[in-house]
């Protein structure tokens, strides 16, 4: 009796303390949106009650080229997350099953491109593209996103395949099954949630990605990560239509999220074969 | 057997996917291709027919280069903002086509850097202040723009370049010399505004607060502490930039510290001295630190001119030590909360000065010296520097610090910047003695956010038991960082 009392007692705790965390987690966001309700007027003298005024949103969305911009970052993180599924996909299964020479030098150098520092890069990049003429254009931004969104599907699916056990492709060969069907078939639902989950922290990045579409586009080619700094006005700093830029610019991923969350179930192969 | 197949499979699957890639590539760049030939033949026939209308008159034509497409680089600002208004109207007077960017000022020159070091020429036309051409006319950037001035078949007759105020076409000149002062040599990009720096106040505040606007140092500090929470919490006295780089030295910082009698660097047996600790520059730094302590924004390590102005503008700040433009547009109708209320006065004076030096900053139009189309790209400048359009960007393009004194002398440029209080006032009182403040030297950037890195210290830690201790270190490392400089 007395322990379920002290575990009750726990839970509410650790409701509270997560109550708390989430409050402080989230608030940012929060004061996000609430400033994009307020008028430049409001911006410093009010907290939380004032005249919400939609003037913000008006003045974003149809005063300035921010769709265009959304766009934009639409186009070019949606098909660099396209381009490293299907080149990125069976690049990992290969990391995974097959043993050849320099395996993992390469899943390395593959990572690497991950982790080193976009600057260093840029300048020689922006050579190149000039060369051939893919600067500023949605091929180039694409082609160069790869570097973010290509590693990390790259490992994050070779891990799914690698927890498959080799066993469950030769139960399928058994029954019949060519190999285009078993990867179709067997092997791409098993690691979807990796996929899936995979695929998603790779739009983020690509969406987040900044100095890449600053440096290598710019005026045909618009992601709004580059266009919202715009908001920070010529003659001030409009704080309301900036907050209004990155509350939509948000949204995407938001429900990109939302839209695939049924899709990130673990341990779905977890038990198919038994030793 | 089975593994060897599946594995020629995969390998066809990769390779059919970067073939797809490939082939896109292929796709894109063959139009590409193709408008470079179109646009290489234009220019090819614009060239003959231009050639031919120069050579048939020697006159100027605005024609000359039709079919051309230029390509600028502006930096988001008021002044690029009015070109940006017209440029339809050169399109259709030159028959160019013009294709730009436009960055924002805390990334703006990072892709400067990456444009000019690539040596590829994409941009023709770049906005530049004076600071950046020590650092890219030595490396070889930069067009010298005076040879086309003095050319009357690419200049047109009515350019009228010695309307200019001397002040701010001299700090855009330089001999490329490190060390000699600007004013001499080539003339490396014409202005398209320049900004002086002095104290603009909220004189709604002050006579609320009935106090008067600081004359001396003294004065300053006084009203700004006294200001302090003039309106409850958040709210103080004047409003400086803080941000880790060069550019919270050059404005306020800099233009008092030349009043004080400060120096950064000074020749000496053919190298470049740091003068960072002498006692007017301890002095001086020593008050500024005191100045934001007392009365300085809360995160005043933050702070650019986006900050600070705007602080003025909403009423949180009772003044700002910045440009004079800074403030301005913070005082036009509709511009802020605190519109109409904003006046100007020159710079506080330290005790026994009586000569107040106000450092410029120059938003200006450079040529790449890799532009494959140099007698086009200057038509745009000219264009975009011309009487008649500085007129109309200096009245109704509100890009109120003219650099022409034509526009200055006009009525409708008075009637719209003497509106404001006391600002023409305080623009003439500083003018005379104007200029800019630092040695050119190529490490500019780097000397100037060391200098800002300590006046962060000193202001938010204990790091140094004294100012001129931080003022010494700062000297030592500034004299390393120029070492290896050479004055003729």
């Amino acid at each position: 009796m007395k322990k379920t009392e002290t575990s009750t007692g726990m839970k509410v705790l650790l409701n509270v303390l997560l109550i708390i965390y989430a409050v402080f987690a989230l608030f940012p966001l929060v004061w996000m949106v609430l400033l994009s309700f307020k008028s430049d007027a409001q911006m410093y003298n009010t907290m939380f009650v004032f005249s919400p005024t939609l003037d913000n949103y008006r003045q974003v969305l149809f005063k300035t080229d921010y769709p265009r911009y959304m766009r934009d970052s639409l186009i070019v993180s949606g098909l660099a997350v396209v381009v490293s599924v299907v080149v990125g996909v069976p690049a990992a299964y290969a990391l995974a099953r097959y043993n050849f020479k320099k395996k993992e030098d390469i899943a390395f150098q593959i990572l690497s491109f991950k982790f080193a520092p976009e600057i260093l890069v840029v300048l020689p990049l922006f050579i190149i593209f000039q060369k051939l003429h893919l600067y500023d254009t949605y091929l180039g931004l694409i082609w160069v996103y790869q570097l973010i969104s290509m590693p990390l599907l790259i490992w994050v699916v070779r891990g799914y395949f690698e927890d498959i056990s080799v066993e469950i492709e030769h139960a399928a060969q058994v029954d019949g099954y060519s190999w285009w069907q078993i990867f179709f078939k067997n092997l791409v639902p098993l690691i979807r949630p990796g996929l899936v989950s995979a695929a998603l922290l790779a739009f983020i990045f690509a969406w987040n990605e900044f100095t890449f579409p600053l440096l290598l586009a710019g005026s045909k080619v618009q992601p709004i990560t580059v266009a919202i700094t715009k908001f920070l006005g010529t003659d001030t700093a409009h704080y309301g239509q900036l907050a209004v830029a990155a509350v939509i610019s948000a949204l995407p991923a938001i429900i990109f999220a939302l839209v695939i969350q049924k899709h990130l179930v673990r341990g779905l192969s977890f038990g198919a074969v038994k030793g | 057997m089975k593994k060897k197949i599946i594995g020629i499979v995969l390998v066809g699957v990769m390779a059919a996917s970067l073939a797809a890639c490939g082939g896109g590539s292929k796709e894109t760049q063959a139009p590409a291709a193709e408008t470079e030939a179109a646009g290489s033949e234009a220019a090819a026939e614009t060239e003959a027919a231009g050639g031919d209308a120069a050579e048939a008159t020697g006159d100027f034509n605005w024609k000359a280069y039709e079919g051309t497409t230029l390509h600028i680089l502006f930096n988001e600002h008021t002044y690029s903002k009015a070109v940006i208004e017209k440029i339809p109207d050169f399109e259709a007077l030159t028959g160019m086509t013009v294709e730009y960017s436009s960055t924002p000022e805390s990334n703006y020159f990072d892709k400067v850097n990456t444009s000019l070091s690539s040596r590829s020429g994409d941009s023709d036309v770049f906005m530049t202040g004076a600071y950046q051409v020590w650092e890219y006319a030595p490396a070889g950037y930069m067009e010298d723009l005076q040879p086309y001035i003095d050319d009357p078949t690419k200049t047109a007759a009515d350019y009228n370049f010695d309307d200019f105020i001397p002040a701010a076409i001299d700090s855009l000149r330089w001999d490329m010399v490190p060390g000699h002062p600007v004013g001499e040599g080539s003339l490396w990009a014409i202005p398209m505004g320049w900004e002086l720096n002095t104290v603009a106040y909220n004189k709604r505040i002050f006579e609320e607060k009935q106090v008067e606007p600081p004359k001396t140092t003294d004065e300053l500090m006084a009203v700004a502490t006294s200001l302090n929470e003039f309106d409850g919490s958040g709210t103080y006295g004047i409003a400086v930039r803080g941000s880790r780089e060069w550019a919270t030295i050059h404005p306020g910082y800099m233009s008092l510290f030349a009043t004080w009698g400060g120096q950064d660097f000074a020749i000496e047996d053919g190298k470049l001295v740091c003068k960072l600790d002498s006692p007017e520059a301890i002095a001086m730094t020593d008050y500024w630190v005191n100045l934001i302590k007392q009365a300085g924004p809360p995160q005043w390590s933050t702070y650019t001119w986006y900050q600070a102005s705007a602080d003025l503008g909403a009423g949180k700040a009772a003044m700002l030590f910045d440009a004079t433009s800074a403030a301005y547009f913070q005082n036009v109708e509709g511009g802020s909360a605190e519109s109409g209320n904003i006046a100007w006065t020159g710079i506080p004076l330290p005790e026994g000065k009586d000569t107040m030096k106000s450092n410029v900053w120059v938003w200006s139009l450079a040529m790449n010296a890799f532009s494959q189309n140099k007698d086009a790209a200057w038509y745009f400048i000219q264009y975009f520097t011309s009487p008649e359009f500085m007129q109309w960007s200096g009245t109704e393009g509100s890009c109120a610090d003219t650099p022409r004194q034509s526009v200055m002398d006009s009525d409708e440029y008075k009637a719209i910047a003497g509106s404001a209080d006391n600002y023409l006032e305080t623009f003439a009182q500083l003018a005379p003695n104007a200029s800019i403040f630092f040695t050119p030297q190529p490490y500019f950037f780097e000397c100037t956010t060391t200098w800002a890195e300590t006046l962060q210290d000193l202001v938010t830690s204990d790091k140094y038991s004294s100012t001129e201790e931080a003022m010494k270190q700062l000297k030592a490392n500034l004299d390393k960082v120029v070492q290896d400089i050479e004055v003729e």
